[in-house]
């Protein structure tokens, strides 16, 4: 339990030290073709879908552990103590001794191509629809 | 005479007491004790218990059909399954799904020619499986809040069933098993002297009738049970020889309603008091029974004004969530709160759980619910009353109505009025909230679910539909963008956490739809479709008005993180965790499978675009009576 709290405090400092502030942008050195394959294979997609938005959206994302490649490495490393009692979904470790350095690379330089632009609900048929749907519904009240 | 009971059983299991009496079941206060009878029995199998032996040469000449039924032929001019089908008739049970089997013949011949209308109320569903069977019953229980029948073949059936029926048991689902048992003809290996045994930790009551006149009352006893808090799947083993009988002069039993304990005038008047003394009353509102209890509680909370929350989004039979007083209210500090079948600060109404019901687990398998105390969310109630809240709710607002002054009836007004603006304001803050939350991903290919979610619900919003299928996997969108107004808005999650309930409950839930003008909408997760596919020919057989749209993520997904984690615990082979999760190579067709079963179909659907043209067909083809299904290559979650 104690190494668990440990390594969750880890991953809370690597996400609120890498602000703009601390850390200096870094070039991205991976190679985001070569992402692809490794994203899917380890399974990012279950969690953050094939395009960075899911359970836990990454897309668009250039802040916490997406801040740069130092960042997205040390957050993929820093989860080997947790070890919970029951099944668990949370983000996994991944140490080196299963995803290489270059591949988590490649794999951050992929995410990092992830661009999601969804309509405004303004400007939405669909999202105005289920608005009005409301708006009437009240007003029937 | 001889009799199986029902409601106590032995310690062994096997043994079980053999009085003249169907059975004494003492529920949550309500006492219901059967007449004993004084009808012999002339059964010989029911004195001759049957030994375990292989079938001989003539049984297995018999089971493939190659050999006439044994001796004595029954030829009678009132089949005694004429009477049992009569019952259930009279109880207007609508529906009895069925898998065929040997020990029934006699009661199915009589529900598909009995009577001037045969095969109606209730009507011959055809299932390929017995637990489909039974998650069909399961569906129609959830969304009607009264049972339906699931008929199955002793011991190799009901083995097939026992996962359907201990899901509709953690469901408080009421529905009716019957069980054909052949313990004098047939094969031995398909009978069994207590075949109730296999299922009496999870069922609430059971029977094994060895006369016609006690398989009638049982039959009723069995309604009677498993309408009555707590509300739960129950048994009767039917005899194939009794079906088969002459009935003679043998008349039906008079139906006698439950008695279900409610509170008592005292406390009804008690808290009636504390309602109207209250300046910002608050009232939870959990599962109630059925759609007259919701009527109830509605007209409660109106006679107060109390501001409600309700559970209306996690599953059936709770109060409607758009009603104005729904919500907050003008302020979260209530002065007094009210739960019925809820926990509440002040006053908690709970009718009695499954932990009643611990004593039926003789073979003392000891499931880890029996263990846990339940745990029940929300505040410690000041008092907690064990009765039944739906039978408790009009005894409250009769006290309230008696209690109404002018002045009283016009400060309820007044809060009436302010809770209803407060709460449309916290509705719509929360809508906008939760559709920004749903826009990230919407033209994502494959498709986002949010986006399905919100998609569908403009072409349905109109009409009276049922959500029937868990939605816990696919992102449980339609709780903030959809109203749950209806008694089976939604029928919630898996009760048992064990998948292959999806499809057959939604089926079930499509027979309750069928002449009620309603549709039903199952977002059908991939893993749980492939339990159980059979359903599909089911609701195409008696087209069932089901749209299935296939959350299709190609895994059993949450089993994939399971293991992903598992494998990053070890620090080896993360890129592997699909071995053993996951639907690849080759992929599933699903809309070749429901095009094999006879239901129309289309898909495999990953572009957005696409999947809202073919929601807009699906839904105007299931308004027009027919099943529908969209295979939709969906975002993993």
């Amino acid at each position: 339990m104690i190494k668990n709290l440990l390594s969750s405090l880890v991953v809370y400092l690597v996400s609120a030290l890498s602000s703009p502030v601390l850390i200096t942008a870094e070039p991205i050195t991976g190679n985001a073709a070569n992402g692809k394959e490794p994203y899917f294979n380890h399974g990012c997609y279950a969690c953050h879908g094939y395009r960075g938005i899911g359970k836990h959206n990454i897309a668009n994302d250039v802040s916490g552990i997406m801040m740069n490649e130092s960042v997205f490495l040390i957050f993929l490393r820093a989860r080997s103590e947790l070890n919970p009692p029951l099944p668990f979904q949370g983000m996994p470790h991944y140490p080196e001794s299963s995803l290489a350095d270059a591949e988590a690379l490649d794999i951050y330089a992929y995410i990092r191509t992830f661009k999601d632009s969804p309509p405004l609900a303004e400007s939405n048929t669909t999202l105005q629809a289920i608005i009005r749907s409301a708006q009437s519904q009240h007003q029937a009240q | 005479m001889t009799k199986k009971q029902s409601d106590t059983p032995s310690k062994t299991g096997s043994k079980i007491s053999r009085r003249g009496f169907i059975g004494a079941s003492v529920v949550g206060g309500a006492t219901t004790v059967l007449a004993p009878t004084a009808l012999g029995n002339t059964n010989e199998a029911a004195t001759n218990p049957a030994k375990s032996l292989p079938p001989s040469e003539a049984q297995m000449e018999r089971e493939v059909g190659s050999s006439m039924p044994p001796e004595p032929i029954h030829n009678v001019k009132r089949a005694a399954s004429d009477l049992m089908v009569q019952v259930l008739r009279d109880l207007e049970i609508e529906y009895v799904a069925l898998n065929p089997g040997s020990s029934f013949e006699g009661l199915q011949e009589s529900l598909v020619n009995y009577g001037d209308n045969p095969n109606t109320m209730p009507e011959v569903i055809s299932a390929l499986h017995e637990g489909s069977a039974v998650d069909m019953a399961h569906g129609y229980g959830r969304a009607e809040g009264k049972p339906m029948c699931a008929l199955i073949q002793g011991t190799v059936g009901l083995q097939n069933g026992s996962m359907a029926i201990y899901q509709a048991f953690h469901g408080n689902t009421p529905l009716i098993v019957l069980a054909g048992n052949d313990q004098h003809n047939f094969l031995k290996v398909h009978t069994g002297e207590d075949i109730a045994a296999l299922v009496r930790p999870f069922t609430k009551w059971d029977a094994q009738p060895e006369t016609l006149e006690e398989t009638l009352v049982a039959l009723q006893e069995a309604y009677r049970q498993t309408i009555t808090p707590p509300c739960a799947p129950v048994l009767v083993v039917l005899n194939s020889e009794i079906q088969k009988q002459e009935a003679g002069d043998v008349q039906l039993p008079t139906y006698t309603s439950p008695d279900i304990q409610g509170i008592s005038q005292d406390q009804a008047d008690v808290i009636a008091q504390d309602l109207i003394q209250a300046k910002n009353p608050h009232i939870s509102v959990g599962r109630l029974r059925t759609p007259h209890g919701i009527a109830s509680a509605v007209e409660l909370a109106e006679s107060v004004a109390a501001s409600v929350d309700t559970t209306a989004t996690q599953g059936p039979m709770s109060f409607p969530q758009r009603h104005p007083l729904v919500g907050p209210g003008t302020d979260k500090d209530y002065d007094y709160h009210l739960g019925l079948e809820r926990n509440a600060s002040q006053v908690s109404i709970t009718g009695p759980s499954l932990k009643s019901l611990m004593k039926r687990d003789v073979a003392g398998v000891r499931f880890g619910w029996m263990q846990d105390p339940s745990m029940r969310r929300g505040p410690t109630p000041e008092v907690l009353l064990n009765a039944d809240a739906e039978a408790s709710i009009q005894l409250i607002t009769d006290a309230v109505r008696q209690r109404l002054t002018e002045e009283v009836t016009r400060s309820i007004g007044e809060r009436n009025q302010a809770n209803t603006k407060n709460n449309q304001t916290f509705k719509m803050k929360s809508l906008r909230q939760a559709i920004e939350k749903k826009r990230p991903g919407w033209n994502g290919t494959p498709v986002s679910l949010a986006r399905m979610y919100a998609e569908l619900w403009p072409l349905i919003k109109d009409l009276d539909w049922c959500l029937a299928s868990p939605t816990h996997f696919s992102g449980r969108h339609h709780r903030e963008l959809w109203d749950h107004d209806k008694p089976y808005s939604y029928l919630g999650q898996f009760p048992a956490a064990a998948l292959g309930y999806g499809l057959g409950a939604s089926t079930g839930a499509a027979l309750a739809a069928k002449d009620r003008d309603r549709i039903v909408i199952n977002i059908q997760a991939d893993g749980d479709f492939n339990y159980m596919p059979g359903s599909i020919w089911s609701a195409a057989h008696h087209r069932l008005p089901m749209l299935i749209i296939m959350h299709n993520n190609r895994a059993w997904h949450m089993e994939l993180m399971y293991l992903q984690y598992m494998a990053g615990v070890r620090g080896r082979g993360t890129d592997r965790a699909h071995i053993g999760t996951t639907f690849r190579d080759p992929y599933i067709d699903f809309a070749k499978i429901a095009e094999g079963y006879g239901m129309k179909s289309e898909g495999p659907i990953s572009d957005p675009e696409q999947m809202v043209a073919a929601l807009k067909r699906g839904v105007d083809t299931v308004r027009n009576g027919e099943p529908y299904l969209i295979d939709v290559l969906t975002q993993p979650r």
